[in-house]
């Protein structure tokens, strides 16, 4: 790891401490122009803190010690203060989900021009052309007068990239710029990215999706429980990763999976006819059959916003179809027709322990609590876990907790709705190992929907592809 | 940034001292309305015109009103009467409110229309309006006053009730708690009470202090609770003639007043930070 003088940012020795002990330990890194460094890792691996370090904006109660120097300036000497002066000025970031950063009451062109008049200190009418040249750029010209809540997320994204170029810091700061996106605004973002890169720009860009590190190429370093584990250039780090989790990491990437074999499909579970949804006069899908049988995985794939999740909803009866019907097998119990949601967290309630959740649910249903302890040893979820609420556990933890619940009701059927999209590759491995073997022991028919086609090409019986009805947004 | 959301929660110093001190204040005034009356033997309506204006500190220990009576008992009594119909007041209207709210966020459609036709057309009338239309009926009884108080303040409650269960009952985890075979009740209790509790004790607070303010001001105006009867605004009034001789006496009943409601203003801050 050696840091040569002419890197533009070296990071030395930083470690991060909590009350309660350090969170980050000794990492050293450096990155330059037209070298960007990536840092990969699960959530919880302290990938997040390290860019907050270089950033300045560390929540309170934790402080970083070490040295971060940018342009021959030790950053953590400075005051808070003057950090701040630093940020969209020599320093900017491109926030997780930028949608949910804009703000709602702004439409998109003003908030561009924001940039240019008071950070920049431009003339009111050189900001607007400026902004409408920006918009131009990520071909936003036709949002500028348009609302957040108008735009998709495809959109959004690249109104906050618009915004990070308008700033023109020296460095970037990119935090899961991917972050619930579909491969093609994945890949469209790291183009952006690029660019930003081509144009001399310093980029630090944090994500747990190992293809935005290889798109972007330059310097990768992998965090794991706070520590950079391994550290080096990205093709040779990613042809022959030499740390045990690195490789976990790369082999977790569904294209890396062995294609399996999977037993013939038993009896039907659910059929639906001549499906039709629409959402005013647009038209989401007509005329729509699917069918899914015992120990079958059936996946969806699709752009976002196709109705894929649509179609899982109407086949658990959450959403009720325009036209078309659908007939469950036999005397199977409502019960027995269950759902993983794409954001863990959200799907369980948030002031709740689980263990609470989970004994209310064993009750309810005259379960044996011995049943869920067995569950639990057989998913990996530690006992200390049960006495967390849903925010203190990981999402792969959440959502491996999410199939346990389930579980307990003998589901026939099992709708997965991008379940593993904002999981790390590890976590989304796991879980959907997991998923694999309870079909396989118990004929449960599943149903996935997902943006990920290597994801789906590696696991499922049949595959439907459903094309974006009349055009995409983004 | 999500590392930081799960492992590490910031202190909470600020918010807890101020609650804390709004519920020492309320605690002491309590203490003073509850048992003051039990323990002061003065009658505070019995006049005593050879020691009218009497001083702080002589025979009466807060001093005595224009008629003699005793200004200790009179304001344990007055503050037994503020802080008994603030609180009657207060359940009055959160009861409906919160049970209106709920019910409109789980039914919708009709329901909701019938309740939010209702709580529109009762804020577009004037809350002194309301109040002294009703009191127009029997002028300086409890209950008309009471009942024009909680008719204008149970639409906070309905408001915040709904808006809030509205919200929680579209979140996924409910989806997912029906799919999973929970049932209403289970759903209310465990999922949309512990979330809009804390809401509603801070609503409580603020309406309380509303209400003391409110049959403070009417009594004040002579519109609300008749002397004798020892209300804190209606002593105020009496003994304002008297200013120049004995300006303290006057203050008493507005400081009680003051404290109160700071007490409950502090406790609802507090809860709301």
């Amino acid at each position: 790891m050696n840091i040569q003088m002419m890197n533009d940012i070296a990071v030395h020795d930083l470690s991060i401490h909590a009350k309660d002990g350090p969170i980050v330990m000794d990492v050293s890194l450096a990155l330059g122009k037209g070298r960007p460094l990536t840092l990969l890792g699960e959530s919880g691996s302290g990938k997040s803190l390290v860019a907050q370090a270089i950033m300045g904006n560390l929540p309170a109660g934790v402080h970083a010690t070490g040295g971060v120097i940018f342009k021959g300036v030790d950053l953590l000497a400075e005051a808070a203060g003057e950090r701040r002066k630093r940020w969209g000025r020599s320093i900017g970031l491109l926030p997780q989900e930028p949608w949910l950063a804009l703000d709602p009451t702004m439409r998109v062109g003003p908030q561009v021009a924001e940039v240019h008049r008071y950070v920049k200190d431009k003339t009111a009418s050189d900001s607007v052309v400026a902004a409408k040249q920006n918009l131009a750029e990520v071909s936003l010209s036709a949002a500028e007068a348009l609302y957040p809540f108008q735009i998709s997320g495809g959109m959004g994204q690249r109104a906050a990239i618009a915004m990070a170029h308008a700033a023109g810091t020296e460095l970037l700061i990119a935090d899961e710029p991917t972050k619930g996106l579909d491969a093609a605004l994945r890949d469209s973002v790291t183009a952006r990215l690029s660019r930003e890169v081509e144009a001399g720009r310093l980029l630090l860009t944090i994500t747990h999706d190992v293809a935005v590190a290889r798109a972007l190429g330059g310097t990768i370093g992998v965090m794991l429980d706070g520590r950079l584990v391994e550290y080096g250039p990205a093709e040779a780090l990613l042809a022959e990763p030499q740390h045990a989790y690195t490789k976990t990491l790369l082999a977790a990437e569904p294209s890396q999976w062995g294609r399996k074999t999977r037993a013939t499909p038993g009896t039907t579970v659910v059929t639906a006819q001549g499906l039709e949804k629409r959402y005013g006069d647009r038209v989401l899908f007509s005329g729509f059959d699917i069918e899914v049988a015992a120990g079958e995985i059936v996946s969806i794939v699709g752009p976002s916003g196709c109705g894929k999740t649509t179609i899982g909803n109407i086949l658990l009866g959450l959403t009720k179809p325009d036209a078309g019907e659908v007939v469950r097998e036999g005397e199977l119990s409502p019960l027995r027709f269950q759902k993983l949601y794409q954001d863990p967290p959200a799907a369980f309630a948030p002031h709740q322990t689980i263990r609470k959740g989970l004994k209310d649910l064993a009750r309810l249903h005259g379960k044996d609590w011995s049943g869920i302890e067995a569950s639990c040893r057989r998913l990996r979820l530690q006992d200390v876990l049960l006495d967390r609420l849903p925010g203190q556990v990981s999402g792969g933890e959440l959502q491996r907790f999410a199939l346990l619940r389930a579980l307990l009701l003998d589901p026939a059927f099992l709708f997965a709705d991008e379940a593993t999209s904002r999981l790390d590759p590890v976590s989304q491995q796991d879980v959907v190992t997991f998923l694999l073997e309870l079909v396989e022991e118990t004929g449960l028919a599943v149903l996935l929907v997902t943006h990920d086609r290597d994801l789906a090409e590696k696991v499922s019986t049949r595959l439907i592809e459903l094309e974006g009805a009349d055009g995409r947004a983004a | 940034m999500t590392a930081i959301d799960q492992t590490y929660q910031p202190p909470k110093s600020g918010p807890g001292a101020t609650r804390l001190a709004g519920a020492g204040l309320l605690v002491l005034l309590a203490g003073f309305a509850i048992i003051g009356p039990a323990v002061i033997s003065s009658d505070p309506a019995a006049q005593d015109f050879g020691a009218s204006l009497a001083p702080i500190g002589g025979d009466f220990l807060l001093g005595a009103d224009h008629y003699g009576r005793s200004l200790l008992a009179r304001l344990a009594h007055g503050a037994r009467l503020s802080f008994g119909m603030a609180f009657l007041t207060m359940l009055a209207a959160a009861i409906p409110g919160v049970l209106f709210g709920l019910i409109a966020a789980w039914r919708g459609g009709w329901a909701e229309r019938g309740f939010e036709f209702v709580a529109t057309t009762v804020l577009a009338l004037p809350g002194l309006m309301l109040v002294l239309l009703l009191l127009a009926f029997s002028p300086g009884n409890y209950g008309p006053l009471f009942l024009g108080l909680a008719l204008t303040l149970w639409v906070e409650f309905y408001r915040v009730t709904k808006a809030n269960t509205k919200t929680i009952l579209s979140q996924p985890h409910i989806e997912a708690a029906r799919m999973l075979g929970f049932g209403s009740r289970y759903i209310l209790t465990h999922y949309v009470f512990p979330v809009i509790a804390p809401m509603i004790t801070t609503l409580a607070a603020f309406a309380m202090a509303t209400a003391i303010i409110a049959v403070s001001t009417l009594s004040a105006i002579s519109v609300g609770l008749q002397p004798p009867t020892p209300e804190l605004g209606s002593m105020i009034v009496e003994l304002l003639p008297y200013f120049a001789e004995a300006p303290v006496h006057v203050l008493l009943p507005a400081a009680l007043i003051f404290l109160l409601v700071l007490g409950l203003q502090l406790l609802a801050q507090g809860e709301r930070a």
